[in-house]
């Protein structure tokens, strides 16, 4: 039975949060690692954006400035998600792994097939989209507008939205998962156009771990029973670990040359050809 | 699948035709078919040194950066400028129209370590048997059980 890594769950700075998920992801690139499991929260909430998200242009900068709402771009693709109460997941493996392949739907498939254990064991019935389904319209910034092959729906909507980044043979995909959903906040900081009809489409698209399992399910639980979905679904164990003194200096190169820069956050490279 | 002879092909799906010591580059045809509709893409600009094996750009598709990873080691002398505005071409016509940047090479002993369109076409047979290795067999009983139902799909 293989060994996998597991990180607990705790509360991080949002760009803390990003730079260890990077930082694990190119650790891994430069030696052989087991696969790295990782749950995490955010002390403060934020915004976290894709690669090629433009700020300015996507997401209502000024809302989140003025409520304290951080901006964080993430290494991998996608739209952007509004954290806090939420639950994130990172996986760090690599594709020569027995379990993954270079084949992106495949590596999605696997991994929700893993939370899907995880949340039938939480009390919510979760499945995976066959076909996606695009995001429309104003809402078109927003993660969990949009549902892509293999991402997860419960009762016909999206409970999980996940992106990944592939390197030299290794992949990062993390995820969040909501714990209660906030239509009008979402709106506000990531839609920029507060309406009825929004917030009710929201609502009729999105869903939260609570809104199925009901009020009393904590973050813990929930960690541990997606952590035993894993190790049943796969075949695996997972043995606590922390961050190696490696990953914890590139964290901290990470975060000083990249995710505390205004310019990483809300330019990206600042390289783009022709952007 | 299409791999055109006249070009050299790096294992990381990158492909490099060359001109005396000016190397074109782009990804190849069974690189944009694993990854489906490309989105964007951002290279690395003109002038930037490149190293064989290294990463000059990263491309967005299905929710994943992808790092493109160059065969050759130089300097780029152009990036293909029409990309950013018309990035489908990368899926519909990644030997012609898709093509990415231009290199200055500075190694051409490095091009030893490419392969050939037979070459290169063996290499994608191994990529594909490895991919196909043992997938999670309970995953596989599962399947149709951790799919929704066309008919759920609402919302």
């Amino acid at each position: 039975m293989d060994t996998w890594r597991i990180i607990p769950f705790e509360q991080y700075d949002p760009f803390e949060n990003i730079a260890i998920d990077e930082a694990i992801f190119r650790a891994g690139r430069q030696r052989e690692m087991p696969p790295t499991l990782r749950f995490y929260g955010w002390k403060r909430p934020a915004v976290s954006l894709g690669y090629f998200q433009d700020a300015e242009r996507e997401i209502n900068c000024e809302y989140c400035r003025d409520r304290g709402i951080d901006i964080v771009r993430r290494p991998t693709g996608g739209r952007a998600v509004l954290h806090g109460n939420d639950l994130t997941y990172s996986l760090v493996a690599g594709e020569d792994n027995p379990h993954f392949s270079s084949d992106i739907v495949e590596t999605y498939r696997t991994i929700s097939g893993c939370i899907i254990r995880g949340l039938e064991k939480s009390g919510v019935v979760a499945k995976m989209v066959k076909e996606g389904r695009p995001g429309s319209g104003s809402a078109g910034a927003f993660c969990f507008a949009a549902a892509y092959k293999n991402e997860l729906l419960a009762n016909g909507k999206k409970i999980c939205g996940s992106a990944q980044v592939r390197a030299k043979g290794m992949f990062l995909q993390h995820g969040s998962l909501l714990m209660d959903f906030d239509p009008v906040a979402v709106c506000a900081a990531i839609i920029t156009k507060i309406s009825a009809m929004e917030v009710e489409k929201l609502k009729a698209s999105v869903t939260s771990i609570r809104e199925n399992a009901g009020d009393d399910i904590g973050i813990d639980t929930l960690c541990r029973n997606i952590a035993a979905g894993f190790e049943e679904v796969l075949d695996i164990r997972l043995i606590v670990g922390e961050l190696s003194p490696e990953e914890e200096t590139l964290r901290d190169s990470l975060l000083e040359s990249k995710y505390l820069s205004d310019r990483w956050n809300m330019k990206g490279r600042g390289t783009k050809n022709g952007h | 699948m299409l791999f055109p002879e006249d070009l050299l092909y790096g294992r990381d799906h990158t492909w490099a035709g060359i001109d005396d010591n000016i190397a074109t580059v782009g990804i190849t045809d069974y690189a944009q078919d694993k990854l489906d509709e490309i989105l964007s893409i951002e290279l690395f600009p003109v002038d930037s040194p490149i190293e064989q094996g290294e990463p000059f750009g990263i491309i967005e598709s299905l929710k994943v950066t992808t790092e493109l990873i160059s065969p050759v080691s130089g300097y780029i002398i152009s990036v293909n400028e029409d990309l950013p505005d018309d990035v489908g071409i990368l899926n519909s016509d990644p030997y012609d129209t898709g093509w990415m940047i231009t290199v200055e090479v500075r190694n051409l002993e490095g091009m030893d370590h490419l392969l050939d369109a037979e070459a290169y076409a063996d290499y994608i047979d191994e990529v594909e048997v490895t991919d196909s290795k043992e997938v999670d067999p309970l995953l596989d009983v599962e399947e149709d059980v951790n799919y929704i139902d066309e008919s759920e799909e609402v919302g």
